[in-house]
């Protein structure tokens, strides 16, 4: 039983008061039993003493009717009549001897003595207690006699008139002191005071005791009402007794205080075990009780441990219909709601709410028990993730909630594609993952095929029908990672691959990790590159195919890292977007771009500069702003400048794009889409882009050639379409004179390239303008 | 009284004597008459004559009767038991000691007193039974009744007249008295308390 608990403390508060309860009764007891005990013991002695009074009257009653037999008897009278002296003292032995007595007198009737038992000592002298034959009846008083109390006894002889007196003494011994003793329990001691000689002392009292008491008696110690002999403590009371001759007998009585207390004693130590049985009655009664209303409370709190460790399949018994029962069901209602609560949640936790697939968490865990349960049985376990390419605008054009209706038809066509015991989840956004056991790689690439299967079918949205295209990347335990975490990393890196490739899936190539980290390292290092001047710029022209002389400059940047070298745009400016740091870059760009593009103009070459913007840049709404005061620090001509879009970075919020590019239009600066024929293009959305130019991507252009018809007829009918909206049309990736020949029949306005240049910083650039045919040397355009 | 006239009759008989009579009063302190009181007067010149006649303590109820017998010395007295219970009749006085032992109806014989004092009579069977005898050297003796005794028939002479009662500590004093012929006396005893 702990200390503090419910049972220890009603034990403590029940043994506690019974406690105080019986030493208070006992003290009570012991105190009113001490103060009673003295009044009984001042009473038992008074008594004692009255007794003692009334005993010695007695015995001098029936010692006076001895003696008056005695002294009737006729022969003896006869012998007293004699009146010869030897006769009559023979006759007073012979009545003493018959009646016990100790001496015997006789008196003549005028009070002197006639003769005695002693040797004749007091013939002839008075008789020493002469009050006792003043009249003519018989008496009897105490009297000291040979220093010790005496009981005498005087009758008269008759003849039949008085003719003498016969008295008789009687020791008072220790046999009389006794009958007392007997009926009182009283001790007694009894001495004359004789001033004389030391006193004699008669008592009940053991030899010893008696010897203790005789020192103070010989002391003449006045005598205590408590008095201590030997061992004993006693309570006394000094009684003088009435004397016939006026000396002093002093009775002490004497009641043993121990023995006294013996009664009270015995009555507290039966208070004390009744006390103390009831102390272990209670006792256990409370324990009962307790362990009556703990044993529920402490299953209670067993129940609720349980329940708070998670366990809920264990209901509490309900043993009465009392509060802790009440208590008890109501534990149990509360466990199964927490229950249900719990399931309800943990399903939430771990599965995503629109498509009711696992999430993320629970996929993991899932991947997890299932790496360990193939380390163990030597098998392998596949995954695919994957995510829809251009979800963003396919949800941007068609509405939330229908994207949402594509996410939940695209889950449940994953679902139905693969076994009942693979998993397929939803990681979030448009991502999704697949889990699987597979027997190799070839088996996984199989069920990656399937699944891409399962989505080409269009979906039909809100009466539209859709095509999605997914990119999925493949991984396998334990051929790309030996846990769950690595394992979907790798997967996630392969999808990437595939996306960079356009192709449906990739298998994870050992290696691309490292490859992945050293992107993460250089975002890392992006934004010191920024500041420590560690970016260049380079640029490649760009040529008015009409009169085949440079006319814009495209500014690239490039990353002169202090370990990989120099790094193109392509391997870092797509990490800069997805980490945020594009717009410094861009800013940086634009900047150093305006500058020098005004130091080729003050040198005297007529040459403007396009800069890309990010499709991120777009929204920034102090862009325009920050541009004209470039500009104007620089004193360059708007129209110099050149800003190079993508169409779907205008589509991702086109309203709020066309703002800002109407008010950088407005600034009079030229507006380019780039990469034109790679992405979803919008005749209608393109119309009402502020656009001047159209950069066919140069995807169409590198290998356009006579043979090659199919990316001849794009280039054109591109040409054709930007020529009709009224857009001046450039083709990037120029690396033939073939390719050059078919553009300018194309009629198309501007081209750049290899063929022309490769990108280069600018001071190269102002030597290539000098030294290249291109080049439109200070003048040299007014002299063509 | 047959006796007792016989004698008168002597008394008055006797030649060249001329008989007084005598009247003793007893008193106490307060004036009353002291019953039962034994008078008597004994002569100082001659010799008294000597008892003529005998006399009888009888036991009646348990009783001497009567109490108290003035008796001149030499005189014998029977104890006749009227009782239908015996007596056993004894004195230690000096005077006469003698013991009857038990007896029914009239013993053996008389008792002679030959001392003159006072005897004291008991019953060793019935201790509340008690009678004095009074033996005086005189015959001249009475009782006192309600009121003075009469000592008739005293020849002219000096007597000394005694009283004896019950409970007497002390004799009065005896009181000379002479009388002539034909001469009627009267004195009185004063005695203190009995």
């Amino acid at each position: 039983m702990r200390r503090g608990s419910f049972q220890a403390r009603l034990l403590t508060l029940m043994v506690c008061a019974l406690v105080l309860l019986v030493a208070a009764t006992l003290t009570a007891v012991h105190v009113a039993g001490n103060r009673n005990l003295r009044h009984t013991l001042t009473d038992e002695l008074g008594v004692g003493a009255r007794v003692l009074n009334r005993i010695l009257a007695a015995r001098g009653r029936q010692l006076t009717d001895a003696a008056r037999v005695g002294a009737a008897d006729f022969a003896f009278r006869e012998a007293i009549a004699s009146a010869d002296r030897p006769t009559i003292t023979s006759a007073l032995t012979n009545l003493g001897a018959r009646v016990d007595g100790d001496a015997v007198f006789l008196l003549s009737l005028d009070g002197s003595v006639d003769a005695d038992t002693l040797g004749g000592q007091f013939v002839g002298r008075p008789f020493f207690v002469p009050s006792l034959v003043a009249g003519s009846q018989a008496g009897a008083a105490i009297v000291t006699f040979d220093h010790r109390p005496f009981q005498l006894v005087v009758v008269p002889v008759l003849a039949p008139q008085p003719i003498a007196w016969v008295c008789i003494g009687f020791k008072i011994d220790e046999a009389v002191l006794e009958d007392v003793r007997r009926l009182t329990a009283l001790e007694l001691s009894l001495w004359a005071a004789d001033p004389a000689a030391p006193p004699l002392l008669i008592s009940t009292l053991p030899q010893e005791k008696r010897l203790a008491l005789g020192e103070r008696t010989a002391d003449k110690v006045a005598i205590a009402e408590t008095v201590r002999l030997g061992s004993d403590t006693y309570q006394t009371m000094l009684q003088p007794i009435e004397t016939g001759d006026g000396s002093a007998i002093n009775v002490l009585l004497q009641r043993s205080l121990e023995e006294a207390r013996g009664p009270l004693r015995r009555l507290e130590l039966q208070i004390f075990a009744l006390s103390s049985v009831a102390l272990l009655l209670a006792i256990v009664a409370a324990i009962f009780f307790a362990r009556g209303v703990t044993s529920p409370l402490r299953r209670l709190a067993e129940a609720a441990q349980r329940i708070g460790s998670g366990d809920y399949s264990a209901l509490v018994g309900v043993p009465h219909d009392d509060e802790i029962g009440q208590l008890a069901a109501a534990f149990n209602r509360m466990g199964t709601e927490i229950s249900a609560r719990e399931e309800q949640i943990r399903h939430q936790g771990s599965h995503d709410s629109l498509t009711g697939l696992p999430n993320r968490r629970l996929f993991l865990d899932h991947l997890a028990t299932w790496i360990a349960s193939a380390k163990r049985r030597g098998t392998l376990v596949g995954m695919v993730m994957m995510d829809l390419d251009r979800f963003k605008e396919i949800n941007d054009t068609l509405g939330h909630s229908l994207g949402d209706d594509l996410l939940v038809e695209m889950g449940r066509r994953l679902r139905q594609t693969i076994r009942e015991s693979d998993t397929v989840a939803r990681l979030g956004g448009d991502e999704f993952a697949v889990m699987f056991e597979s027997a190799a790689a070839a088996n996984a690439v199989e069920i990656a095929q399937r699944l891409g299967r399962a989505l080409e079918a269009p979906f039909t949205l809100g009466g539209v029908s859709i095509d999605v295209k997914a990119s999925m990347g493949i991984a396998l335990y334990p051929l790309h990672a030996e846990d769950a975490g690595t394992l979907m990393k790798r997967a996630d890196i392969a999808m990437y691959q595939a996306k960079r490739n356009h192709n449906a899936y990739a298998l994870y190539e050992s290696g691309r990790d490292e490859h992945s980290l050293r992107r993460l390292a250089i975002i890392s290092e992006l934004r010191q590159a920024v500041a420590s001047e560690a970016l260049e710029l380079h640029f490649q022209p760009k040529i008015d195919i009409a009169t085949e002389r440079a006319i814009h400059a495209e500014a690239l940047v490039r990353w002169r890292h202090p370990v990989h070298g120099m790094l193109p745009p392509d391997e870092f400016i797509p990490l800069a977007e997805q980490a945020g740091d594009i717009g410094i870059i861009t800013k940086w760009v634009l900047k150093r771009a305006i500058e020098d593009c005004a130091g080729w103009n003050r040198a005297g070459f007529d040459l403007g500069v396009a800069v890309n913007l990010s499709a991120l840049d777009i929204y920034d709404a102090g862009l325009p702003a920050l541009i004209g005061a470039l500009l104007h620090d620089q004193g360059l001509q708007p129209s110099k400048l050149v800003l190079e879009i993508t169409e779907s970075a205008v589509m991702r919020d086109a309203a709020y794009a066309l703002r800002i590019l109407r008010d950088v239009k407005g600034r009079g600066i030229t507006l380019a889409i780039d990469d034109f024929g790679t992405g979803y293009s919008s005749l209608a959305h393109l119309k009402r882009l502020p656009v001047d130019e159209l950069k066919i991507d140069k995807s169409f252009v590198v290998n356009l050639s006579e043979e090659t018809l199919d990316d001849g007829v794009i280039v054109r009918s591109t040409i054709d379409l930007g020529h009709n909206m009224g857009l001046k049309v450039v083709a990037e990736g120029l690396e033939s004179s073939e390719g050059f020949g078919i553009l300018k029949r194309f009629g198309c306005d501007m081209a750049q390239g290899y063929f022309i240049s490769h990108p280069i910083p600018s001071p190269q650039l102002l030597d290539w303008m000098d030294k290249s045919p291109w080049g439109a040397r200070p003048g040299a355009s007014l002299s063509t | 009284m047959r006796p007792l006239a016989v004698f008168v009759m002597l008394a008055a008989a006797r030649p060249g004597a001329a008989a007084t009579t005598l009247l003793v009063e007893v008193r106490d302190d307060k004036g009353a008459a002291v019953p039962n009181a034994v008078v008597y007067a004994v002569p100082r010149a001659r010799r008294p004559p000597p008892p003529s006649r005998r006399a009888v303590l009888d036991q009646k109820n348990r009783m001497f009767v009567p109490h108290i017998l003035p008796i001149q010395t030499g005189t014998a007295v029977t104890f006749p038991n009227s009782d239908n219970v015996r007596h056993q009749v004894y004195s230690f006085s000096p005077a006469k000691r003698f013991q009857l032992p038990l007896y029914a109806g009239t013993p053996q014989g008389p008792v002679v007193f030959d001392k003159p004092g006072v005897v004291t009579l008991g019953c060793n069977i019935h201790d509340q039974m008690s009678a004095y005898i009074v033996v005086v050297d005189t015959p001249y003796f009475a009782l006192t009744a309600g009121g003075p005794a009469e000592l008739p028939g005293l020849p002219e002479g000096t007597y000394d007249v005694r009283v004896w009662y019950e409970g007497m500590r002390n004799e009065p004093l005896p009181q000379p008295v002479s009388l002539g012929a034909h001469e009627q006396q009267s004195l009185t005893f004063r005695i203190g308390k009995k």
